[in-house]
């Protein structure tokens, strides 16, 4: 069998995702098997940038523009384009910026602006079609074996489509949002991380991001009844969510209200 | 003759070398970090105290325990808070796993490649099958620590300001010290192949730079130390340092004030705290005749060093924990209005994060200096070293040995612009 070519692309991000896939656990030979590494730069030198790829993951926010024309450039040379990690899922860390006037956030860092080229922080389906998303930050395994199997086997992926709080009632734990009244974001945060945060005795930060559809600004509202404050409630939402429009409808509820 | 590495392959992060060699003589050479900047330090501000350590953990892919500790650490230095031993123990065993999952991947990874002229590990797989898999034992032990406190190896959730909200079982700790014990004679494996891998000569007579203890090998916390006698306490970093932009780079550089560059990581940890190790990476260091040095080419060597002693003190804290009740690794404290700075040895060098918090506790001023920001002038001016005594070498080779060197620092260029 012909290996099936492969790319890795990072854009803004903590590199946490070529890092999670070069360490692929117990799976590293099937891996190797399967897959040709035309480029992927954490692991390999001289890779071809041009592909063509079967499958391109891409990893992290796009926040310069010449990420967005080499994006584009990948898109046109792979057959299936897959988003890996909140950044490139949703936007992740690096879209907070966005919450703040641009040049407010950039003037902070440095003093000499002139060379400083970034554009407003988005995730990578605001530019091109993806195919998959493998959420998370860091993913898990099951999502990651789920996409690179879905294209070896040639059928959809399938990926967790409920909340956290699905994961959680299967764990058995005791809910931390009603029986603690700690600030959960777990019944609007896409599931995969097997509930870890409830099951650590915290509660859900979001860091897979909304899941489709949810209820946003009902969880905002019994934030809210709760007796937390207003920016507390809109930090809760633009934590990793801040580029997502159903964690968008729940701080504008926040600030109408 | 102009030499483009237009990206460096197998570190962590974005960045270029650019050279111009004229009639035999280097004419000029740039580090040119294209890293795109995320704007932490900007966004930060605005941010709740207790936010902090999950979104700094965020920097860096490889080192987030590093960044959650400097960070939880500077902000208990903010309220007055003081962590019990205990506490201390379980940090340390985090940062130990941490530098144990970072040395290893860098060096069978990153680094280990090139002294084979191969390109990848994977094309090293066919004829390194041991060593890949020793590679495999060893990271797996070193993810399952940090997952077994943390919830998970990357970006671990238990750390908050305060302590942890859970703690594992007697049982787990003791399972899992066990595992590390077996694992020596692959630490001592691993530091074998480490010293026989040929590496340039290259000297640097820059001042080493790591935090040191007392009686023990410093990780969170300590003494700012050199090899050029500066010995300072964390709280005045600031007025050691300075750090500043570059026009060619997203990553600031930090110096010495009137003295210069400096290097930080595993190398400048054994140049200064080489008596703290434990007896037997000491002794199996001194057997192959390394006790430190100034090539930073030796930076690969000094990792492996710290792989079999970060096991063993991982074991050994491991075995020392009592581990009772979760309600003793959790400290209540006051918010209060003020500032709190901190340093830690992350898996590449020294670690700086600064953070003023107003009475409510949110965040209204953060900086953070990485180790890939402290070592950049360093590595630009052994480069040029590095260039100017191979001048006549064919330009393949000159390439390599460059890649060579920038992986021999470790560095990361996403922690450096974060």
């Amino acid at each position: 069998m012909n290996k099936l070519r492969l790319g890795f692309f990072k854009y803004s991000c903590c590199m946490g995702c070529s890092y999670f896939f070069a360490y692929v656990q117990k799976h590293v030979p099937e891996v190797l098997a399967s897959f040709d590494f035309v480029f992927i730069k954490l692991l390999s030198r001289k890779g071809i940038p041009e592909g063509p790829f079967d499958i391109a993951l891409v990893e992290g926010t796009i926040t310069e523009a010449w990420q967005v024309d080499e994006l584009k450039m990948i898109r046109e040379h792979s057959k299936k384009l897959f988003a890996i990690g909140s950044c490139a899922v949703i936007g992740g860390i690096p879209a907070i910026k966005a919450t703040s006037p641009e040049l407010e956030v950039e003037k902070r860092v440095y003093k000499n602006l002139s060379s400083i080229h970034s554009i407003k922080p988005h995730a990578v389906d605001a530019y091109v079609k993806v195919d998959g998303y493998i959420r998370g930050c860091p993913p898990v395994e099951r999502d990651l074996y789920e996409a690179l199997t879905s294209v070896l086997t040639g059928r959809k992926p399938d990926f967790p489509q409920y909340s956290v709080c699905i994961e959680c009632k299967l764990k058995g734990n005791i809910c931390v949002l009603i029986a603690d009244d700690m600030p959960c974001m777990g019944p609007v945060t896409n599931a995969g991380c097997g509930a870890l945060c409830p099951s650590m005795n915290r509660a859900c930060y979001s860091c897979f991001g909304p899941m489709k559809q949810a209820n946003a600004p009902g969880l905002a509202k019994k934030f809210k009844a709760m007796g937390i404050s207003r920016d507390d409630i809109i930090r809760k939402f633009t934590e990793f969510g801040a580029d997502t429009i159903e964690f968008r409808k729940a701080v504008e509820m926040v600030y109408e209200d | 003759m102009k030499i483009d590495i237009n990206y460096i392959a197998r570190v962590e992060g974005e960045s270029s070398v650019k050279l111009e060699i004229e009639e035999g003589k280097l004419k000029e050479l740039r580090l040119n970090i294209w890293e795109p900047p995320r704007f932490f330090e900007g966004f930060l501000v605005g941010r709740k105290f207790d936010e902090v350590p999950d979104i700094v953990a965020r920097i860096c892919g490889i080192c987030p325990v590093s960044h959650m500790t400097t960070a939880i650490r500077a902000m208990e230095n903010a309220f007055g808070l003081t962590p019990s031993p205990e506490v201390k123990r379980i940090r340390k065993i985090l940062a130990l796993s941490q530098i144990l999952s970072s040395h290893l991947a860098h060096l069978y990874i990153l680094a280990l490649p090139d002294f084979f002229r191969l390109n990848s590990v994977v094309e090293m797989l066919p004829h390194f099958e041991k060593d890949i898999k020793r590679f495999l034992r060893l990271k797996e032990a070193a993810n399952s620590i940090t997952a077994l406190f943390g919830g998970r190896a990357l970006h671990p959730v238990s750390m908050v300001v305060g302590g942890f909200t859970k703690v594992p079982s007697k049982a787990d700790t003791e399972k899992a010290a066990w595992e590390l014990e077996s694992l020596h004679g692959d630490a001592l494996e691993t530091l074998k192949m480490a010293s026989e891998l040929k590496c340039p000569a290259l000297e640097n007579h820059a001042e080493f730079v790591a935090l040191k203890g007392k009686g023990e090998y410093a990780i969170n916390g300590g003494m700012i130390s050199s090899t050029k006698g500066l010995n300072i306490k964390e709280h005045e970093y600031a007025s050691y340092f300075i750090e500043d932009e570059v026009p060619y780079s997203n990553a600031k550089r930090t110096i010495l004030k009137d003295r210069g560059s400096l290097m930080a990581g595993a190398l400048s940890r054994i140049n200064l705290g080489f008596d703290n190790l434990l007896p037997d990476a000491k002794k199996a260091s001194e057997d192959l005749g390394f006790t430190g040095g100034g090539n930073p080419f030796l930076n690969n060597l000094a990792q492996a060093v710290e792989i079999v002693h970060a096991l063993q003190e991982c074991a050994i804290l491991l075995r020392g924990l009592s581990l009772k009740s979760v309600k003793n690794y959790f400290a209540d404290f006051k918010v209060r209005e003020g500032a709190g700075s901190a340093l830690t040895e992350a898996p590449r060098g020294m670690l700086y994060h600064y953070y003023e918090i107003d009475g409510r506790g949110v965040i209204t001023k953060a900086n953070i200096v990485t180790p890939t920001a402290h070592n950049f002038l360093n590595l630009e001016e052994s480069l040029k070293k590095l260039v100017t005594e191979n001048i006549d070498k064919p330009e393949e080779e000159l390439i390599l040995m460059c890649e060579m060197l920038v992986r021999a620092y470790d560095p990361c260029f996403s922690c450096s612009v974060h």
